[in-house]
């Protein structure tokens, strides 16, 4: 359990507040560590020396059993860092750091009561029905709206027990209720998405920019995409295409998109649609085009005998995860399919995937501080490029951050004894492909992407083949190349 | 982005003298000894960190515990370290905020910094930075070109989407009643109390004049939204569930997106030619006829947004992209909609892509 709460206050709190710097990094590594470290901020509790606080009254009075042992001990800890907070913050903003701090504890308060030792689920229910009273998904700041949906998640794990029904559809699949937004709805949070931060065009034109330079001087390119969505990736790719200026001009694009036989298809339409949309935008800006299906089994496993080749094309590899408005894509499936895709002998894999923290050993609520925080630092993202526009954050964090951080969740929840699937691009490496220079175009096309948006947002180039774009000092999708071993390049 | 300012200790201007300690390290002689990271050494440091698992993973504490060199600090390490994490690469370092004498900067930064390059001639760094410079160019014209291709693109998907709706909503006659909207996700937050506002509702999606009857796939939800129809871009509706009379979602003239510059409008109002800067979310009342806004105004606004400067250069930018268009406005949204008042957007002009939805 002091793992669990020392990894919780390593969090970095100053993305939930505007005017704390509650972490510092005094370690001997140097400032460029910062974005590596953001699990190791220093906080000297000693020096700081306020009264306790209601917040230590609310977790006792919340206690009705021994297991207070812990909330006490975080109860005091919560003190010492609230007066942190306090410390720093403005008069009026004291209350709403405040608010945060609070809420970030009974979470987690909340999340140690479901899986922790003393596995309390009265515990739980009683700090889930505090939490419903303070929060809420349209109102608030960040924090607050961020803590509504962890509720609700925390809320349907504890009434399906870890396994998935109950009235919340907010459990197994994301994909289950996402069908249930209004495609109106589903459009306009997308748009919305889009334009408000960079993380879907980071994700496409960092593949698109690889997948250009890799394909210069092949007349024909065949891409075969992992979950093509809504095609949106491929419209700047041909356009691009269509202007080059080396190799041969208007080389002939062709695309297979995996469908799924299993509908829970989250999207605005279905692939055939997609389809067509494409071949309707390649004809309308003179780019040579073909569009093909691959099915998928139901179980998702990828046949690569099913995947039409011709001579000569230059084959890449498209796979896009855990963009904010994507499916949930299982690690199995995943898997069976880029280990297919090997022996496909690819010119290039492209993949864009979010990044998690280090799970180190703290078990589910360790895990659960991560998803907090990666949220959280999403959350931030959109408000510090729409300060002004919160319906609009509302309506994406319904429609897409909410599920997800739900179906997040219950993943962690329910594999919470077992390893999580390693990242796909240690995975990647691990199979055998070979990492693939991130070109100086690309990085720079990254910057200027995200020069576009607010200043918080990073990009980082990692082992040469990947770019990672963050949120300060909170890393959240990254974007790398491989290429196929003996792939003729 | 952290770009230490500090003089290179080995800026190719004033070479310091060198002086070759018992434990093989070059210390400089001026008054205050300064550690020279010679060929050798700086390939032992990389060994090191390659040991280590790259200059993220290792820390000056485990590079100096590696590399076993005596008189060799933490402090040296710790510099050392964060120049080569930032200028292993000299090609790929890039400042976007000033790029003429920032790249200049971060070239000779990175020349000086990677003291397992040879140092350059001024010569040299210039053409480099003038390559470089010109390569940054073309990316950014680059990037222009195909954020509009995306725009364009998301444009035809809302555009189907509304006829979509607009032929649902003809098929069904309209409102469906307010009420619990028939999204069941909402059950989820029931928790939470009802929704403040519905949906976006009053997303304007639906293009032309004419609505095209022409039947589409039905969208797999079957909470139908009641007022699709009526989904109006706000444009001088009150709303009615709006206390204040506001509309619950204000897109005010301070908006990021004027900052996006090329991304593709939104809804982002526009200051001049549309009246309001509202976008209205809240379903219009039921006797309100359907006033079809195009989804143009929702792309136009962005090009315009931007200013023109920013505007104007991305439209030369692109004159292939918008052959017959004189003003090359990239955004095909041009002419969506007449009913819009683009005053600087020329009206009538056809897609030169077909995309013409006003003659749907």
């Amino acid at each position: 359990m002091a793992m669990a709460i020392d990894s919780a206050f390593d969090v970095n709190f100053s993305s939930y507040s505007t005017t704390t710097t509650i972490t510092t990094t005094t370690t001997e590594d140097d400032p460029a560590c910062t974005w590596n470290d953001w699990g190791s901020p220093i906080v000297d509790w000693d020096s700081l020396s306020r009264e306790r606080d209601e917040f230590q009254d609310l977790i006792e009075s919340m206690m009705d059993d021994g297991t207070g042992l812990e909330l006490a001990r975080v109860g005091h800890e919560t003190s010492n860092s609230i007066s942190t907070d306090t410390m720093f913050a403005d008069e009026e903003t004291n209350g709403g750091d405040f608010k945060g701090l609070r809420l970030v504890h009974l979470l987690m308060a909340a999340a140690e009561a479901l899986t922790g030792a003393n596995k309390s689920r009265e515990l739980a229910r009683v700090i889930l029905v505090r939490l419903k009273e303070l929060v809420s998904p349209n109102d608030g700041t960040n924090m607050e709206r961020l803590a509504a949906y962890f509720t609700d998640a925390l809320q349907g794990l504890l009434e399906g027990s870890g396994g998935g029904h109950g009235k919340h559809l907010i459990t197994n699949g994301p994909q289950h209720h996402r069908d249930e937004h209004h495609q109106t709805d589903m459009l306009a949070a997308f748009q919305l998405l889009q334009d408000m931060s960079p993380y879907v065009k980071f994700g496409h034109f960092t593949a698109n920019q690889a997948i250009l330079e890799a394909v210069t001087h092949d007349r024909r390119i065949h891409i075969v995409d992992y979950d093509i969505m809504e095609g949106i990736q491929w419209a700047s790719l041909m356009q691009a295409l269509v202007f080059r200026k080396e190799g041969p001009p208007t080389p002939h694009l062709r695309i297979t998109a995996l469908s799924r036989g299993s509908s829970g298809r989250r999207s605005i339409g279905t692939i055939q649609e997609t389809g067509r949309r494409l071949v309707a935008f390649a004809a309308s800006i003179g780019q040579p085009f073909s569009f093909h299906q691959c099915r998928l089994d139901s179980d998702e496993t990828f046949r690569p005998s099913a995947i039409k080749l011709v001579r000569g094309e230059a084959l890449v590899i498209n796979c896009m995860l855990h963009l904010p408005h994507f499916s949930y894509r299982a690690p199995d499936s995943v898997a069976s399919f880029l280990s297919g895709a090997k022996t496909l002998k690819p010119r290039l894999v492209t993949l864009v995937e979010e990044e998690v923290g280090p799970i180190g050993d703290g078990g589910f609520v360790g895990r659960f501080m991560d998803l907090l925080h990666h949220y959280s630092a999403v959350y931030d993202s959109l408000e510090a490029g729409f300060p002004m526009q919160g319906r609009a954050r509302s309506l994406v964090e319904r429609v897409f951050l909410g599920p997800r951080i739900a179906g997040s969740l219950a993943r962690i929840y329910r594999t919470r004894e077992e390893e999580d699937s390693c990242p796909c691009s240690e995975w990647l490496a691990a199979v055998g492909f070979k990492p693939d220079n991130i070109s100086f175009a690309n990085h720079c096309q990254a910057k200027l992407l995200l020069g576009l948006f607010n200043d918080g947002y990073r990009v980082e180039e990692f082992a040469n083949n990947k770019l990672v774009l963050g949120w300060k000092s909170r890393r959240l999708l990254s974007a790398s190349i491989w290429t196929s071993p003996d792939s003729d390049l | 982005m952290f770009q230490p300012k500090k003089p290179s200790t080995m800026n190719s201007h004033d070479r310091p003298m060198c002086v070759q300690g018992d434990s093989g390290l070059v210390l400089t002689t001026d008054p205050k000894p300064r550690l020279r990271w010679t060929v050798e050494l700086h390939e032992r440091f990389v060994d090191a960190v390659t040991q280590l698992g790259g200059p993220d993973k290792a820390t000056p504490k485990t590079i100096m515990r590696v590399m076993g060199v005596k008189g060799l600090t933490l402090y040296h390490l710790k510099s050392h370290l964060q120049k080569f994490r930032l200028g292993k690469q000299p090609h790929k370092e890039f400042n976007d905020h000033s790029i003429k004498d920032a790249s200049a900067l971060d070239l000779q930064r990175n020349a000086a910094s990677s003291s397992g390059m040879m140092a350059r001639s001024m010569n040299e760094m210039q053409l480099e930075v003038q390559r470089r410079l010109h390569e940054q160019l073309e990316v950014q014209r680059h990037l222009q070109l195909r954020i509009e291709a995306q725009g364009k693109y998301m444009k035809s998907i809302l555009e189907k989407a509304c006829q979509t709706l607009a032929s649902e909503n003809m098929a069904t006659g309209g409102y469906k009643g307010m009420g619990n909207q028939g999204v069941p996700d909402m059950g989820a937050m029931k928790d939470f109390g009802p929704l403040n506002f519905p949906p976006f509702q009053d997303l304007n999606i639906c293009g032309g004049d004419q609505l095209d009857l022409q039947h589409m796939d039905r969208p797999s939800v079957d909470g139908f939204m009641p007022n699709s129809d009526n989904i109006c871009y706000g444009k001088r509706r009150p709303s009615p569930y709006s206390s204040s009379g506001k509309s619950p979602l204000i897109w005010s003239d301070e908006l990021r997106l004027q900052d996006l510059g090329t991304a593709p409008p939104c809804l982002g109002p526009q200051d001049d030619p549309f009246k309001t800067e509202q976008i209205q979310i809240a379903p219009p009342p039921i006797d309100r006829s359907t006033k079809i806004e195009s989804i143009s105004e929702i792309y136009e606004a962005k090009p315009l947004l931007s200013g023109d400067g920013i505007g104007e250069k991305k439209f030369e930018a692109s004159p292939k992209l918008e052959r017959p268009s004189p003003r090359g406005a990239p955004l095909q949204t041009e002419r969506m909609n007449p009913v819009i008042n683009t005053g600087s957007v020329t009206q009538g002009r056809n897609s030169p892509f077909g995309l013409s939805i006003a003659n749907i």
